[in-house]
């Protein structure tokens, strides 16, 4: 196990810094010119030329990754060119907003889900699972932005009950006051839920038909009993990995629905930084949340590993 | 983007799960949407009762009516007519992306699982690191470096959605190479072109169509995804997810301007989803004797 | 699911009641802004959050009021040389910036300074070339020495960009402005809010009035008119033009407007054909209803106007009327051009600014009747900015207001105007004159006379149609006390109260 972990390990380092490379490489094309986006419609060559001297744009590119990577390995972002601040405390406000919205929806999909995917599982076959089923299908199919339209149009505009976006002042000791987190963290949760619902209707399906189950029925066992003590504990360990790879999968939805929700975290400050051509906040916000995202596949990998000895040496099969 | 469906290495896709011997009626239903769909994006500029791009300040924001069934956005253009033409960008969007993966993929995935060695060692370890961004971050970071627009998205999520395509091409080809008619081309003295693509990609293709047809609805929803945050499709097209975020500061004063084209989009989804499902079905033998369990 | 629905329900319920009235603190005005802001580093500001900004924190040496009129700021007197070429100014002694320095001469100088340097990137630059030499003659007296006679310089000190920053602290303020303003600062978080406190010790005693502002970020208009409905903020600066009404009928809130120069314009390029002809020009602008395109574009909430001089200003031309359209009187213009019949062509309008796009659909309804056909294509800004702008023939474009007449005007209308050159190529040898003239004048009749000759000759022969100058409108609750929206855009509050 500690083999396979550390190797785990090691070849996400070597994952990391390739991804480093690659976007410092990709970014640092960038055409339009963020020494043009500085100086405005008026720029004039000259004036381009003396801000891009001052930013070193100048320096051969290997010299510039070499300035950017020891940076970051020292745990210093840059400073972001328009903002004219470091880029560190930047993406961390961002990220504890973001942090706490995607926190919310994680608990919520992982309660959620496997309540839903073990009552689908012990009602197989009922309206209930049906339903549930059919509650699943449009999670995954309706894209986040237009599910938190709606649910901004019912719930904020007609009903006027909570907030359309923004995250208010910070209240309970929270940067972000409660009431904002709703609307943003229902959307991420009916966007997640599937997977993990699915998962474990299908996992608790096959642990009812194990013949542990079996016999603790034959025993005499009362049936709330069998499914919570025999059936559910094994059912649930692969949702456990799943939840782990969702957290990858917040993140990426998490950039749209801070969006729709002007929720100002990570994913809204990668778009800030994109749309002003911010080169050291565009690499540093996307290499925060691939190494976030590599993280959460490492964990799923491990959970993965531990639950299925089989895989354990070597790496598994494609 | 909606949550992609589960990739990741021995994991069986959760859809499958959940898959009950409907088999017919999912396809059927799927086609259905689906075919209709095609059909009304191909005879759009045809039946759409107006242009896309009419603008008419009279008519601006006018609820459904007679004449425009879907009403008028804020430049008074016939929403309906929009949401037309826009199936055709999100399809263009779904299946080019998906076909674009599909050509850098097939042929990759092939050659790995066929040479093995160094070739698909380095192949692999550049498909993990690719793995290893969120897809949106991949298009975003690939987005950010030019103008946004159609096209670049559509490359960009062609791109995101190469490594799949390569894992599972080169998964199957590992299962074929050692097949005895592999190995009597092999000994023929087959050229390799003619090996991968006459002998094995025939033999192979079920499973990769199934991937792929997962991978439009995501291709699909991860487009809409960029346009709606202002990287992909660039006004004044009407692509649903840009019409979506277009229609946002009028959400309560006229929401059919969001509705219709996010509505659509919705259909579009659940079509190819239940296609897809109906697709996996039929053809991944797998999947049946675990159904049937 | 029964129950999962059920006490989402009863959650929402439970936050209903609380949700409207969040409590007030006492003397705290909390203000509702669209952007993000870049910088806080007056000399590198772009956008109207920023400027706003730069008036609360910092002074200038000069400040421009509500109705236009010069006053003193930072320096409590000026005198300028005969040619006016030399600048001399007397410094107010004794203000201190937020860290506790006294301001003198050097400080200005440095500010200056920086504004003209390239690697700063100010675009306020153009404005202070014509500076030849800065000379710090004693800590509370600074001479400007021009490189030509300049009558507004007075006016141009006054700038946005050039906001008088502490010379020990330049590397900082971008992140932590230090100024001589009403407000200190006290923090930004980036997305989310901006914080400033009073500054007991500003120059003018008694002022400023508030304890505390608090500036909250937020893109979408929806989000700004909930936030004001529900008391979430006491004002939204800058109110999207779509939610006036929305506001007009609501009892708690106050809609005030008023008339900025800021301005939209029909641009015709004339190294195109057949906008070269002056006449088809006239034709066209004979033929817009200027009304019509307020109402269209603006939802009414814009003033009529001959040119970028807005109609409350002093130095606008009232002895030109502005009519209705004249269809007849179009088509006898084209017909003599040589387009009877009239012609096709095309307008571009820059997407993402909802008035222009407007402007453009409206014009082309308008040029219906005088038989011009015209197609309207939005194009994304950037795209807008590189391929359309100086380069076609037809578009949309549109200016923030300047904060002097002459930088408003001279880089659009004078033949090596900045503006001119990649806008219209407009070339008027009687405009120049009048413009260069104007530069030079002494008195302020003088200037008068002149700017409103300018108006008469861009009428006569236009560039583009200037149909309107918007109206800046903010809505605040009925607990703001003594705040007035200034037509430069930015948030005078140091008269301020809330209650």
């Amino acid at each position: 196990m500690i083999t396979y972990v550390a190797q785990r390990l090691l070849a996400i380092a070597f994952i990391l810094f390739v991804m480093s490379v690659l976007i410092f490489g990709i970014t640092q094309v960038l055409p339009g010119n963020v020494a043009y986006m500085i100086a405005g419609q008026f720029a004039t060559p000259d004036v381009v030329a003396a801000i891009e001297n001052k930013l070193g744009l100048h320096d051969p590119i290997f010299v510039q990754y070499w300035r950017w990577a020891s940076g970051v390995l020292r745990g210093d972002l840059g400073q972001s060119l328009i903002m004219e601040r470091p880029v560190g405390p930047l993406i961390q406000e961002a990220m504890a907003r973001s942090a706490i919205l995607a926190g919310v929806a994680f608990i919520c999909v992982a309660v959620l889900g496997i309540v839903l995917g073990v009552v689908a599982a012990v009602r197989k076959d009922s309206a209930t699972d049906n339903a549930i089923s059919v509650f699943t299908y449009l999670g995954i199919s309706v894209p986040e932005f237009f599910w938190g339209i709606v649910l901004i149009l019912v719930f904020a505009r007609y009903l006027n009950w909570l907030p359309s976006g923004g995250i208010g002042d910070p209240a309970f000791g929270l940067p972000v006051d409660p009431r904002y987190l709703i609307l943003p963290a229902i959307t991420l949760t009916f966007a997640l839920i599937a997977h993990v619902s699915r998962l474990t209707r299908s996992s608790m399906l096959e642990a009812m038909r194990s013949n542990y189950v079996r016999f603790a029925r034959a025993k005499g066992l009362a049936e709330s009993l069998v499914v919570r003590r025999h059936a559910l504990r094994n059912a649930l360990l692969p949702t456990i990995t799943v939840l782990a790879i969702d957290v990858g999968f917040l993140i990426g939805g998490i950039v749209v629905v801070e969006t729709v929700f002007s929720y100002p975290g990570l994913g809204r400050l990668l778009l800030f930084a994109i749309e002003r051509h911010d080169l050291p906040l565009i690499q540093a916000s996307i290499l925060i949340i691939a190494t976030i995202y590599c993280t959460a596949n490492l964990i799923a990998d491990i959970l993965y590993a531990y639950f299925n000895p089989k895989i354990r040496y070597g790496r598994p099969a494609h | 983007m909606a949550a992609p469906l589960i990739d990741q290495d021995g994991l069986e896709a959760p859809l499958a799960g959940v898959t009950r011997p409907r088999l017919p009626r999912k396809l059927v239903v799927g086609g259905v949407i689906i075919g209709i769909l095609v059909v009304l994006a191909a005879l759009a500029p045809w039946i759409a009762p107006y242009r896309f791009d009419e603008m008419s300040l009279l008519k601006r924001l006018k609820p459904p009516s007679a004449a425009h069934w879907f009403g008028t956005d804020e430049f008074g253009r016939d929403v309906l007519s929009r949401t037309l033409l826009g199936a055709r960008l999100s399809l263009l969007m779904g299946i080019g992306a998906t076909l674009l993966s599909l050509v850098i993929g097939v042929p990759l995935g092939l050659l790995a699982g066929y040479r093995r060695g160094r070739f698909d060692e380095v192949l692999m370890r550049t498909m993990d690191v690719l793995l290893s961004f969120p897809p949106i971050m991949l298009g975003l970071l690939i987005l950010a470096v030019t103008q946004p627009a159609l096209w670049k998205a559509i490359i960009a999520i062609g791109i995101v959605y190469v490594p799949p395509i390569v894992r599972i091409t080169r998964s199957v080809t590992l299962d074929l190479v050692n097949e005895e008619f592999i190995q009597a081309a092999h000994v023929r003295g087959d050229s390799t072109r003619y090996i991968l693509f006459s002998e094995i990609l025939p033999n192979a293709w079920p499973p990769i169509a199934v991937e792929a047809s997962l991978r439009i609805t995501f291709a699909i929803l991860l487009g809409a995804a960029l346009s709606f945050v202002g990287m992909g499709a660039q006004p004044p097209s009407s692509d649903w997810g840009l019409m979506v975020s277009e229609a946002r500061p009028f959400v309560d004063s006229a929401p059919w301007i969001a509705l219709a084209p996010g509505l659509a989009m919705c259909l579009t989804v659940i079509g190819i989803n239940l296609l897809g499902d109906g697709l996996r079905e039929t053809l991944d033998p797998r999947m049946r004797s675990q159904r049937g369990a | 699911m029964h129950w999962f629905s059920r006490s989402i329900i009863a959650g929402m319920l439970l936050t209903a009641p609380t949700w409207s009235n969040s409590a007030i603190a006492q003397g705290t005005l909390r203000v509702a802004f669209g952007s993000s802001l870049n910088t806080l580093d007056p000399a590198k500001t772009k956008i109207g959050e920023e400027y706003i900004q730069n008036f609360l924190i910092y002074s200038g040496v000069t400040e421009i009021d509500r109705d236009g009129k010069l006053k003193p700021d930072l320096a409590e007197s000026w005198t300028a040389s005969e040619d006016v070429k030399t600048w001399t100014f007397k410094l107010r002694k004794g203000v201190k910036f937020h860290h506790g320095r006294e301001v003198d001469a050097e400080d200005v100088k440095a500010t200056i300074e920086r504004v003209i340097d390239k690697a700063t990137g100010s675009v306020a630059r153009v404005n202070f070339e014509i500076i030849d030499k800065i000379e710090v003659v004693d800590p509370q007296t600074i001479k400007f020495e021009l490189k030509l006679p300049y009558a507004g310089f007075a006016e141009i000190l006054s700038d946005r960009q050039a906001r008088v920053v502490p010379r020990d602290k330049l590397d900082t303020i971008g992140q932590e402005p230090i100024g001589t303003g009403p407000f200190k600062f006290k923090s930004y978080k980036p997305g989310d809010r901006v914080e400033l406190v009073k500054n007991p010790d500003y120059y003018v005693p008694g002022t400023p009035k508030l304890d505390a502002i608090t500036f909250r970020i937020m893109p979408e208009s929806a989000a700004q008119v909930t936030a004001l409905e529900t008391g979430e903020v006491d004002l939204v600066w800058n109110l999207p033009l779509e939610s006036i009404e929305r506001f007009q009928k609501n009892s708690n809130v106050t809609v005030d407007s008023v008339a900025t120069s800021t301005w939209d314009g029909v641009i015709m390029n004339a190294a195109h054909k057949p906008f070269d002809d002056v006449r088809v020009r006239r034709a066209i602008a004979l033929a817009l209803d200027k009304k019509a395109l307020v109402e269209a574009a603006l939802y009414g909430h814009g003033s009529v106007t001959h040119t970028m001089i807005s109609p409350t200003h002093p130095y606008y031309n009232k002895d030109i009327a502005i009519t209705g359209p004249d269809i007849a009187g179009a088509k006898k213009l084209l017909a003599e051009a040589g387009h009877a019949n009239g012609f096709k062509t095309t307008i571009f309008v820059p997407s993402g600014r909802p008035p222009r796009e407007r402007v453009g659909i409206t014009v082309k309804e308008l040029l219906k009747p005088v038989g011009i056909e015209v197609d309207v294509q939005r194009v994304p800004w950037d795209k807008f900015v590189k391929d359309i702008e100086g380069k076609e023939a037809f578009y949309v474009d549109g200016f923030f207001s300047r904060p002097t007449i002459d930088t408003s005007i001279y880089p659009w209308y004078h033949s090596k105007g900045s503006w001119n050159t990649v806008l219209w190529n407009y070339k008027n040898d009687a405009m120049d004159k009048v413009l260069d003239a104007a530069r030079g004048a002494k008195s302020d009749d003088e200037r008068a006379k002149l700017y409103k000759e300018f108006q008469a000759l861009a009428v006569n022969e236009p560039a583009g149609v200037v149909p309107y100058v918007l109206n800046h409108v903010n809505a605040f609750r009925k607990n703001v006390k003594a705040f007035q929206s200034s037509p430069m855009m930015w948030l005078d509050l140091r008269q301020t109260t809330v209650q």
